[in-house]
């Protein structure tokens, strides 16, 4: 028996997580946008069947983390994962249009804690089987993205349009997709200045011993700053340089808006990428570059043909971490007149309207996954055969 | 071939290596050694000007390298270290090709090249050139590392504790296939180790050093025969008597050895045996497969049955060894006389404990 038993903390905790959610709230039913509704629970909102399947799914994801199988428990967790979060978005898109069923137009179906804590218990489980199927990149890569492929088949086709999160949606259609585009233009170009400028700040800081101290106090410090902080402090000294050079202010540099978020987003870029860069390249034998010079390479060829390959997948790692970073901490950039989702974020706080909150927040989480992912294929494109497990 | 004058390299108040002449001639296997800190590595670093010296002159073949390119003047001279410093992201193959690459040897001679190293080290290329550094044992990477240094068949090799990093069986294995590489290439080679054992074996000419300075530098014989000062004999230790042996071949030693076919008749055998009490059985390919004693024989019907089996691996010696396994042999075994016998086992002579001890008594002075 102890032999079958060997339980996946992350998976336990996502399934017990899940299966506590379904005690909560489901779906709310509110007369109109701001007002406070009716909370239901999981079989009063999603029905009995329905709510039946979703208790069986949960315990055979409970069952699979607690046994013992290798491979075919990490597949079937992670599918198992992705039914439930299929079948859960499908029947609240169902439920919804149920429960609005006679009600006044101005009525609304939003989701409640219960809907969020299932979506983040699917995700817990999602990424346990994914760390459990390290190697399988195919199978990774399938369980963790096809629910997202489900979700914006769902949306496309208009089948959660009764969630009031989507009834917000087709109210700010045209701005979403405008601040969708600002929110990538402002992490993007952040974090290319960011990497412009942090390779050679941590490549310099291995090569001058009085360099490494002050590079590493700065960049750190500033990373303790907290964002809105920085923001706002960005403010002071950029009107103030606008207003004394003209020329500034017509190219768009002013003390609001993008300017100060971008300058912002790239200096929280620079410390994963110096620091990724330095131990990059610290961490190459010195063996290897001592048998380069010897043989007579010279310093820049040591470099290129030696260091820089090896420090590369760091690196880029170093890259991975300011992008993720910079996709979250743009939100905040709204405040400042930088849009990007932030902006529904903050305007959903000041008309007290959650759903529009969610509108912003869902999208960021989202872009995160999704620029996380690519980055790591980046890394792992950008490894060196020979380096690590991965043997070809 | 390699010149060193009156060089000194100093770190601020330290100095590393004062005042060192040396001259190292072509074809020679020069090991410096000496305990650590005493400058043998900053030595062997300031020939390729890895370190530049703080005074003094080095020249190779006469030409002072202080007024070559640096990395020019590394191109032209092999360079394997103790922890080889293969280049992790590259194949074999491509860690073997740097230096060639450098020098843009077309690809064909590259190729080529790559093949007949692996080849010299003892590696079959077809299985090792796809490999990374990450696929092989540490024996495989030191080959590698001195594969990668003669690449471009540069006529000096700086070694520094090139199987340092190895288990002593591996070790031995390198060491003999060095000497073994070095009859073949005929490289001008400084080599740096802290074992004397080492450096008895594979030296030419040993440079001895103490904190910087040079203090003996002459071939192993004499090294070990007549230390020229009390750091020297404290240094090679109170065995030096017997590490002379390990320079002496037992090839010099060898003397016709009383045997008998195992087939043999009695009689005949113990007419053969002219007044020897112990005699060699061979069977009929010459091959060593025991001993008689000729006691036991006199009072048996054959020899077959008289003599004693023994395993010739274990019984004999190579001619290839040296005085000193042959002593090791005699003493594990408690035999007086050893029997050498060739790759197949079979007998050629015997080696004398009598004659060992002369060798011994000859270096004393």
């Amino acid at each position: 028996m102890r032999r079958l038993i060997n339980p996946d903390r992350v998976a336990l905790t996502g399934s017990i997580l899940g299966l506590a959610s379904l005690l909560l709230g489901w779906l709310t039913l509110k007369p109109n946008r701001l007002a406070a509704g009716t909370s239901l629970n999981l079989s009063e909102s999603l029905g009995q069947p329905g709510a039946m399947a979703i208790v069986v799914l949960w315990l055979l994801c409970l069952a699979l983390s607690l046994v013992k199988l290798k491979r075919g428990r990490s597949i079937g967790l992670g599918i198992t994962a992705n039914i439930l979060l299929i079948l859960t978005l499908v029947l609240v898109g169902l439920a919804s249009g149920r429960l609005l069923e006679g009600e006044p137009a101005a009525a609304r179906v939003s989701l409640g804690t219960g809907f969020w804590v299932t979506l983040a218990a699917t995700y817990t489980v999602i990424f346990a089987a994914r760390r459990l199927l390290d190697g399988w990149h195919t199978w990774q890569n399938l369980v963790s993205f096809s629910g997202l492929v489900v979700l914006a088949f769902l949306l496309s086709v208009g089948w959660l349009n009764n969630i009031s999160v989507m009834e917000e949606f087709s109210g700010y259609q045209q701005r979403f997709v405008q601040e969708l585009l600002q929110h990538m233009r402002l992490f993007g170009i952040s974090v290319a200045i960011g990497t412009v400028i942090g390779i050679p700040l941590g490549i310099w800081a291995t090569r001058k011993k009085h360099a490494e101290k002050p590079v590493f106090f700065t960049t750190s410090i500033v990373q303790t700053i907290p964002s809105l902080a920085l923001f706002g402090l960005l403010i002071a000294p950029l009107s103030a340089i606008s207003f004394a050079f003209p020329v500034l202010r017509d190219i768009g540099i002013r003390g609001v808006g993008i300017t100060p978020a971008i300058i912002a987003l790239t200096i929280y870029s620079l410390l994963p990428v110096v620091r990724n860069t330095y131990v990059g390249i610290r961490q190459v034998d010195p063996a290897a570059i001592d048998a380069g010079l010897g043989m007579g390479m010279s310093r820049w060829q040591v470099f290129r043909r030696v260091e820089a390959p090896l420090a590369a997948p760091l690196v880029l790692e170093g890259v991975r971490t300011a992008s993720v970073q910079a996709v979250g901490l743009a939100t905040v950039a709204a405040l400042i007149g930088a849009g990007g989702l932030g902006w529904f974020v903050f305007r959903g706080i000041g008309q007290a309207a959650p759903d529009l909150i969610v509108l912003g927040a869902i999208p960021v989480i989202i872009l995160a996954l999704l620029v996380d992912a690519l980055m790591r294929t980046i890394v792992r494109l950008g490894t060196p055969k020979g380096l690590g497990g991965e043997r070809r | 071939m390699i010149r060193l004058e009156q060089v000194t390299k100093r770190y601020g108040e330290t100095t590393a290596v004062n005042q060192l002449s040396l001259e190292i001639g072509k074809g020679e296997v020069c090991v410096l050694i000496g305990p650590s800190g005493c400058g043998k590595t900053t030595t062997l670093r300031m020939i390729n000007r890895l370190i530049e010296p703080t005074a003094g002159r080095i020249f190779i073949d006469g030409r002072d390298t202080a007024t070559v390119d640096a990395e020019k003047l590394r191109l032209s001279i092999g360079y394997a270290i103790q922890s080889v410093g293969l280049f992790p992201h590259m194949t074999v193959f491509n860690n073997i090709a740097v230096v060639p690459q450098l020098l843009l040897w077309e690809n064909n001679r590259i190729v080529r090249r790559v093949g007949e190293l692996l080849e010299l080290v003892g590696l079959e290329p077809a299985d090792y050139i796809r490999k990374y550094p990450s696929q092989l044992s540490g024996g495989e990477a030191q080959r590698i590392g001195v594969a990668r240094a003669l690449a471009a068949d540069p006529p000096i090799l700086l070694m520094d504790e090139p199987f340092g990093a190895v288990d002593p069986l591996t070790r031995e294995r390198l060491q003999a296939q060095f000497i073994h590489i070095q009859k073949e290439v005929n490289k001008t080679i400084v080599l740096v180790t802290h074992d004397l054992d080492e450096a008895i074996r594979l030296a030419d000419r040993i440079a001895i050093m103490e904190s910087g300075r040079l203090v003996q530098y002459d071939s192993p014989e004499i090294i070990l025969s007549r230390p020229g000062s009390k750091f020297v004999r404290d240094f090679v230790g109170a065995d030096r008597a017997l590490k002379r042996l390990s320079r002496i071949s037992v090839k010099d030693f060898i003397k016709p050895a009383a045997a008998v076919n195992v087939n043999q008749p009695k009689k005949e055998a113990l007419a053969s045996a002219a007044g020897h009490r112990w005699l060699w059985v061979v069977d009929d390919d010459e091959q060593l497969i025991g001993w008689v004693d000729t006691k036991t024989l006199m009072q048996s019907v054959s020899t077959k049955e008289a003599m004693d089996e023994g395993d010739a691996v274990k019984i004999s010696i190579l001619e290839s060894a040296t005085l000193r396994e042959a002593l090791s042999r005699m003493l594990e075994l408690g035999f007086k006389h050893i029997p050498v016998v060739d790759d197949s086992q079979r007998l050629i002579g015997e080696v004398a404990l009598g004659d060992i001890e002369a060798a011994t008594a000859e270096g004393k002075g």
